[in-house]
């Protein structure tokens, strides 16, 4: 008997998000299928990979970065390389050195870096912060002004600050933002809901659901992806249909395989094809589990994806 | 040697000598003061609170007593050390929980009448009246928080005389887990034992003797009913078995233990009957109160619910029971909240918030200004403030009103301003009480539905819900539903029995038929072990919003 195939085609779909403006404007979601099912139906939307920077300069002490990113001094220079790096859809700019516990970088002098990064590119902006509950609050809502009129995404609100940066960044300055949860169905479930509730569209909101580095508690992350798609596809689950961002880079390049040493560890060989094989690894698996927009950092590692991406859907 | 003066109010002073070093609590334990120490003297509860009128204490900064109440001279009691002389002042407040608990203990008609109706359902079910001993009984109903008991006459099964009393235990802890800490310290199985024997029990069998004209030879029957816990504490067997893993206690069943060996007044040879335990958190108040609510002679698919310190969750019907047991913690009977309190006098115990200004309209338990909010009350300020959109879904304050107060640690919503309290004192709920209220209301809900989903069953299976527990007289269905923390379906599937453990005790008491019957009971429910059940940390997590992450199960 002759094989038939049956799509598996959900009624039911991931809402879409558009980030930036103008031509290279980029919408994520619309999924209706299984992460990759680009068989069942032709997706609507490819994953979309943003390359992060920090306000804290390229680490050069990576030989490919350094390759990569040689003779762009300023952040202008950088943000524009990252930009124009081949795979990449959007730009973001981590905001490290906002940490209070670290460089504690003054709110204002961090409106001027994202200003001269956001007019340095004409792709798509997200910011991710110094993860301080009190200093983010502060640093998105007045980040949200700074860049009104440019659809930037906010990395992330959570629960504690979630008021505050979706009032000013999404309802006042009509900016998005990305709702974060510790890798729980229903902690990201209640935090969506509470959004939903103070009037935020399900549009102008994606949501990070929590990751972790390949290896590093990774099951948990795997099997709360899969349960969001499920509820949101299966279910019908309104509250769970947001699109899902991973800022994967964040998470990879700080487990011991991607920081300790060739000196120290010399039969690990070299650190940075370690901390690329990480990211890699980090990223290719929750864009299976169905994330829809990952973040990276090495350019070896965008290649890599993004050829995955072409490939796959 | 130094001496230190209890001013107690409204009552005498007490002095006495004491070592330099000694701990205030202790001094009042040992002379007899009363204050209520719900946290066991941990510092965990900030209820212990004495004033330093004149001398010195030595005590370090504690997250409890706030800097001002502390400039004001306020102490935590247990963390307070004698370094000389010192007048301390005891307020009224601090012995509250001794008197006026509001208690199921057969005193209203309503009890009467609901006490007459469960006797007739269980002696016409075929079970026969009637017992081995002549003369006068005593059923017993030990509590974590209040001991109740009956003498009941044998013959005519005829209540003769009710009395209760808060459980003398209560100053080595408010939960079941520190009373078995304190019992398996050096000394602890006896003062535990004391503490419920002595100073509870004898002054409540003397009042019941005294009230019914009986003597103490008349009696020739007890029937205790408690949870695991209070067995064990009482029989002064080993607490840790029920604390510790696996969780297997020292007995379910006891038989052959006479008035002498429980150390009981009464006839030395006459029956001590223990209700059976099921497991170390399901105990013979629920086997006993499930005689109580008929659910093992019906056809319907019954789930009867005991709120107390513990929360036990009875499922099933002739056919076959399921039970479990969920630590919601004490916030139902107000322990675990800044402004909670027992349902005493002074107690809100139910209320009413304006939309728009955020006023709150509240009844009292009894007195003219409150104290504090008791079980029902902080359902209700919660259910209003939730659905006033003072709070949101996750228990944090979103609104401004002059009720409420921000500062770094969240949103409080004051009760009542100084001049409206009777203490004097602001009564405040802060996000931190809304925090452990909703876990408490959310364990207790995910219980439901992890026992319900074993079965795979949901809600709607279910025919009747009965409520049980010192909470539930006053407790309103519908704003407990509001708040997810019972399901909904439809008000009337709900009842509420009041003190169903003694109930069922005082069957037991002038019926072996009924006793064996429970017996029967306890050997037949399974017991589902929550900690170890899969998806209840899933369930929980869920059931911890307002009203609950699945909103559909309250549309």
């Amino acid at each position: 008997m002759a094989f038939k195939r049956t799509p598996q085609v959900f009624s039911a779909s991931i809402n879409e998000v558009t980030l930036g403006t103008g031509e290279k404007a980029v919408t994520i979601g619309g999924g209706n299928t299984m992460p990759l099912y680009s068989f069942d139906a032709p997706p609507k939307h490819k994953v979309a990979i943003g390359v992060e920077i920090t306000d804290t300069g390229v680490d050069k002490t990576l030989p490919g970065m350094a390759a990569y990113y040689e003779g762009a001094e300023t952040l202008t220079d950088i943000a524009k390389r990252a930009a124009e790096m081949p795979g990449a859809d959007f730009v973001v700019l981590a905001l490290d050195g906002a940490d209070p516990n670290g460089d504690n970088r003054p709110v204002d002098e961090c409106i001027a870096i994202a200003k001269e990064v956001a007019d340095a590119i004409d792709v798509p902006l997200a910011i991710t912060g110094s993860k301080n509950v009190e200093k983010d609050t502060e640093l998105f809502s007045k980040l949200a002004e700074a860049l009104q009129g440019r659809n930037v995404l906010f990395v992330s609100a959570r629960e504690e600050n979630y008021k505050t940066i979706a009032a000013s960044a999404v309802m006042a300055y009509g900016n998005k933002i990305s709702a974060e949860s510790a890798v729980d169905i229903n902690l990201a479930k209640q935090l969506n809901v509470l959004l939903t509730q103070m009037g935020i569209q399900p549009t102008s909101f994606v949501m990070n659901v929590g990751s972790a580095a390949a290896g590093y508690g990774y099951d948990y992350v795997a099997s709360t992806l899969d349960r969001v798609r499920d509820a949101a596809l299966t279910q019908n689950d309104a509250m769970l249909q947001m699109p899902i961002i991973t800022p994967v880079a964040s998470e990879a390049w700080n487990v011991k395989e991607s920081i300790v040493s060739e000196e120290d560890f010399p039969e690990w060989g070299s650190r940075e094809s370690r901390g690329v094989s990480m990211e890699i690894c980090t990223a290719a698996s929750v864009i299976a589990g169905g994330s829809d927009a990952v973040i990276l950092r090495h350019p070896e590692s965008v290649k890599t994806i993004s050829g995955m991406i072409a490939g796959l859907m | 040697m130094y001496t230190l003066t209890f001013k107690i109010e409204g009552k005498p002073d007490v002095k006495c000598q004491v070592e330099a070093g000694t701990n205030i609590l202790d001094a009042a334990v040992a002379e007899g003061v009363e204050i209520d120490a719900p946290c066991a003297g941990n510092g965990t509860c900030g209820k212990c609170r004495v004033r330093l009128i004149s001398g010195a204490v030595e005590m370090p900064s504690n997250p409890h007593l706030p800097y001002i109440d502390y400039e004001e001279m306020w102490r935590l009691a247990c963390q307070s050390k004698v370094i000389g002389d010192a007048v301390v002042w005891v307020p009224a407040t601090a012995s509250a929980f001794k008197e006026d608990i509001a208690t199921a203990d057969l005193s209203t008609p309503a009890e009467l009448a609901r006490y007459e109706k469960a006797m007739d359902d269980i002696f016409s079910s075929g079970l026969a009246r009637g017992c081995t001993e002549k003369g006068c009984g005593v059923a017993i109903d030990i509590g974590t928080t209040t001991v109740t008991a009956a003498l009941l006459d044998l013959d005519t099964g005829k209540v003769l005389s009710k009395a209760s009393r808060g459980n003398g235990q209560i100053r080595f802890g408010a939960d079941v887990i520190n009373r078995i800490i304190q019992q398996m310290k050096p000394g602890g199985k006896e003062r535990l034992q004391k503490a419920v024997r002595e100073e509870t029990l004898f002054p409540i069998i003397q009042a019941l003797l005294k009230d019914s004209g009986k003597s103490e030879t008349d009696i020739s029957r007890i029937v205790i009913a408690g949870n695991t816990t209070m067995e064990h504490l009482f029989m002064g067997a080993d607490g840790d078995s029920i604390r510790l893993e696996p969780y297997v206690p020292e007995f379910l069943e006891l038989s052959g233990v006479t008035i002498k060996d429980a150390g009981m007044p009464g006839k030395p040879d006459a029956p001590v009957i223990l209700a059976p335990n099921v497991g170390s958190y399901v105990g013979g108040d629920i086997t006993a109160g499930v005689l109580d609510t008929m659910l093992w002679n019906s056809d319907e698919m019954t789930l009867f619910i005991d709120l107390g310190t513990n929360g036990e969750l009875v499922f099933g019907n002739r056919d076959y029971m399921l039970c479990c047991a969920c630590s919601a913690g004490p916030a139902f009977e107000g322990g675990d909240i800044s402004c909670g309190m027992r349902a005493t006098k002074g107690a809100i115990d139910s209320v009413h918030i304006d939309d728009d200004t955020l006023e709150p309209e509240y009844t009292l338990i009894s007195g003219d200004k409150p104290l504090g909010l008791c079980g029902s009350g902080l359902i209700d300020i919660i259910s209003e403030l939730f659905r006033t959109g003072a709070v949101n879904a996750k228990g944090r304050f979103v609104r401004e009103s002059k009720r409420i107060r921000y500062d770094e640690f969240g949103g409080t919503y004051i009760v009542a301003f100084e001049d409206e309290s009777g203490s004097g004192k602001q009564i405040e709920l802060t996000e931190g009480d809304l925090d452990n209220f909703i876990r408490a209301k959310g364990a207790i809900f995910s219980a439901i539905r992890t026992m319900l989903k074993s079965l795979d069953m949901t809600v709607d299976n279910i025919d009747r819900i009965i409520i049980a527990g010192g909470i539930g007289s006053g407790i309103n269905m519908e704003k407990a539903i509001s708040i997810g923390m019972l399901p909904k379906v439809p008000l009337e599937k709900y009842s509420y029995i009041g003190n169903s453990s003694l109930t069922g005790a005082c069957a037991m008491l002038i019926s072996d038929e009924a006793t064996q019957k429970v017996f029967d009971i306890g050997r037949n429910m399974t017991y589902i072990e929550l900690s170890t059940e899969p998806g209840y940390m899933d369930e929980f997590l869920a059931a911890c919003f307002l009203p609950h992450t699945d909103a559909t199960l309250f549309d």
